[in-house]
C-alpha cells in the first residue's frame, strides 16, 4: 500500500471539513471491505483516507410503523441480516445483505459501501431500490435526502458532492408488500452476482428490480405498469417475462454473456410472479 | 513515516504499539506481534486464513488498516489453548484428522470457535455457512464440519 494519512474525525462537521479540504485526495473507509482491497491494489491511491465508522449515530438500525427502517451508515451486513425487525418486515433484504461475501466480510462491510460503491451488481441494491429508498446525505451546506434511483448514475458514480457524506438510508415500510430476492451467481457463497433481482407485490401492485444487467441497478418500469391491478396468470407472467428483458441491457463479462443474462431475468420475473401467483 | 499510536487486547493482553497507516492489522498481528499464527492467503477477504475474532466477531485481518485496531478486543489462534491445554474444537480437529497442509487450520478453527460461541449447537447447514469465508485445497470440509459437528453435540448447555 501506498503512504497515506489516516483520519478519524469525532464529530460530523469535522468529517466534512475534511472532505472539503482535501478533496479528490481523500477517500471515505467506512467497513472496508473494498476500500483496503483497493488500496492494496493500488486502484486507488489517496493522500488521506477518513474513517467515518466511528461517528454518532452511524450504527444505528431503527425500525418504526410509520418512519420505516433506518439503516445507519456504519451498520454491517450481519446487523442487517440478523436484525429482528429487518427478517420480519425485510425478509429479501435480509435475505440480500447476507449474500454478500463470506460471514467474516459481513461482519466489517456495510450496506451503504455497497450502495456508494455503486456498483451494478451491488447486491443489496434491489431490494432499496424497489421499495425506493432514499439516501440521507450530509454535506457543507446541510442535510439532503435523494431516492436511490436518482443517487447512483453510472458504473461507481453517484451524485455525492465532495463536500458530502451519507449518514444513512431510508426504507420506507409497506405493511402489505411482499418481496422475493434472487441472486445468481457461480458458487453459493462468497460470490459476486452474476445478476440479482428483487421482485415486490404490494396487493396487485408489482415492482422489479434488478442489478448486473445494466450501468446501474434498474427498476423495469414498463413491466410494472404492464402487471399494475391485474390478477397473474400464466399469460400475463410470460408476457412481463418477454417485456422485462427489453428493459435491461447486460454485457458479456467473465461472469456470463449477455445471452444468459437475459434468459436468466427471463427466469427469475417467472419464478418470482409465479411464485406470488400461487401464494394467491 | 507518521506513526499511529493505538491500544487494544490482543488474547486478553493489552497492547500500545505505533503503527503505520499503510498496514493492515495482519501486519501488525504477524510483524510487530510475531503472532505467525495467523495466515495471509489472499489478502483480499476472500480465503479467511487471516480471520481473527474482533469483539466476538469473525473477521479478515487482512482487511482492517492498523490504525482501526485502536479499542479492539482480539482473539487469534495463539489465544484459542489455554495454559497449554488444546481447546475442545482444536482437540476435535486432530481426532478427525481435519487438515493436511495446515495453512488453513487455524482460519478454520476461529471461524468455527466463533459460531461455537454465538451458537453452542449449530446445525450442519449452519457450520456450512459459517466457514463458507475459509478456504481448504487440501482436505476439503469434511472432516473440519465433523470436527464442528462433534464440539456441538458434545455440548450440554452452561459451559462452554
Amino acid at each position: 500500500m501506498r503512504e497515506f494519512e489516516y483520519l478519524k474525525p469525532t464529530s460530523l462537521s469535522e468529517a466534512i471539513a475534511m472532505r472539503v479540504r482535501y478533496g479528490d485526495k481523500a477517500v471515505i473507509l467506512n467497513g472496508g471491505t473494498d476500500v483496503v482491497i483497493q488500496l492494496r491494489e493500488r486502484l486507488i491511491a489517496p493522500d488521506y483516507v477518513i474513517d467515518i465508522k466511528g461517528l454518532e449515530g452511524m450504527q444505528e438500525l431503527t425500525f418504526d410503523p410509520k418512519e420505516g427502517l433506518f439503516i445507519g451508515a456504519g451498520v454491517t451486513m450481519n446487523a442487517i441480516g440478523e436484525d429482528p425487525n429487518v427478517k420480519e418486515h425485510y425478509p429479501y433484504l435480509a435475505e440480500a445483505a447476507l449474500s454478500v461475501g463470506s460471514k467474516q466480510v459481513r461482519n466489517r462491510a456495510t450496506c451503504i459501501g455497497n450502495i456508494v460503491n455503486a456498483s451494478p451488481l451491488c447486491d443489496t441494491g434491489t431490494p432499496l431500490y424497489v421499495l425506493d429508498a432514499k439516501l440521507v446525505i450530509a454535506g457543507s451546506e446541510g442535510t439532503r435526502e435523494v431516492p436511490i434511483r436518482e443517487f447512483i448514475t453510472f458504473v461507481r458514480r453517484t451524485v455525492l458532492g465532495k463536500d458530502e457524506i451519507v449518514l444513512g438510508i431510508k426504507v420506507p415500510y409497506i405493511p402489505e408488500a411482499k418481496g422475493i430476492f434472487t441472486k445468481i451467481a457461480r458458487r453459493k457463497e462468497v460470490d459476486l452476482s452474476t445478476i440479482c433481482g428483487t421482485v415486490l407485490k404490494i396487493g396487485k401492485s408489482y415492482r422489479l428490480a434488478f442489478g448486473a444487467v445494466a450501468p446501474t441497478p434498474v427498476r423495469l418500469d414498463k413491466t410494472e405498469k404492464l402487471l399494475e391491478g391485474r390478477d397473474l396468470t400464466p399469460e400475463l407472467i410470460d408476457e412481463a417475462a418477454e417485456l422485462a428483458q427489453t428493459e435491461v441491457s447486460p454485457i458479456s463479462d467473465v461472469r456470463a454473456s449477455k445471452e444468459y443474462r437475459l434468459d436468466v431475468v427471463k427466469v427469475i420475473v417467472r419464478r418470482s410472479l409465479t411464485t406470488f401467483m400461487q401464494e394467491v | 513515516m507518521k506513526k499511529y499510536p493505538i491500544n487494544f487486547f490482543v488474547n486478553d493482553e493489552p497492547v500500545e504499539l505505533y503503527v503505520e497507516a499503510n498496514k493492515t492489522m495482519l501486519n501488525v498481528l504477524r510483524d510487530e506481534l510475531c503472532l505467525t499464527g495467523t495466515k495471509e492467503g489472499c489478502g483480499a477477504g476472500e480465503c479467511g486464513a487471516c480471520t481473527v475474532i474482533v469483539d466476538g466477531k469473525p473477521i479478515n485481518a487482512c482487511l482492517v488498516l492498523a490504525p482501526e485496531m485502536e479499542g479492539m478486543h482480539i482473539t487469534t489462534i495463539e489465544g484459542i489453548a489455554k495454559n497449554g491445554e488444546l481447546s475442545p474444537l482444536q482437540k476435535a480437529f486432530v481426532k478427525h484428522a481435519a487438515l493436511q497442509c495446515g495453512f488453513c487450520t487455524p482460519g478454520f478453527i476461529m471461524s468455527g470457535t466463533a459460531l461455537l460461541q454465538e451458537n453452542p449447537q449449530p446445525s450442519r447447514e449452519e457450520i456450512v455457512r459459517a466457514i463458507s469465508g475459509n478456504l481448504c485445497r487440501c482436505t476439503g470440509y469434511i472432516r473440519i464440519i465433523e470436527a464442528i459437528e462433534e464440539v456441538a453435540a458434545a455440548y450440554e448447555g452452561g459451559e462452554k
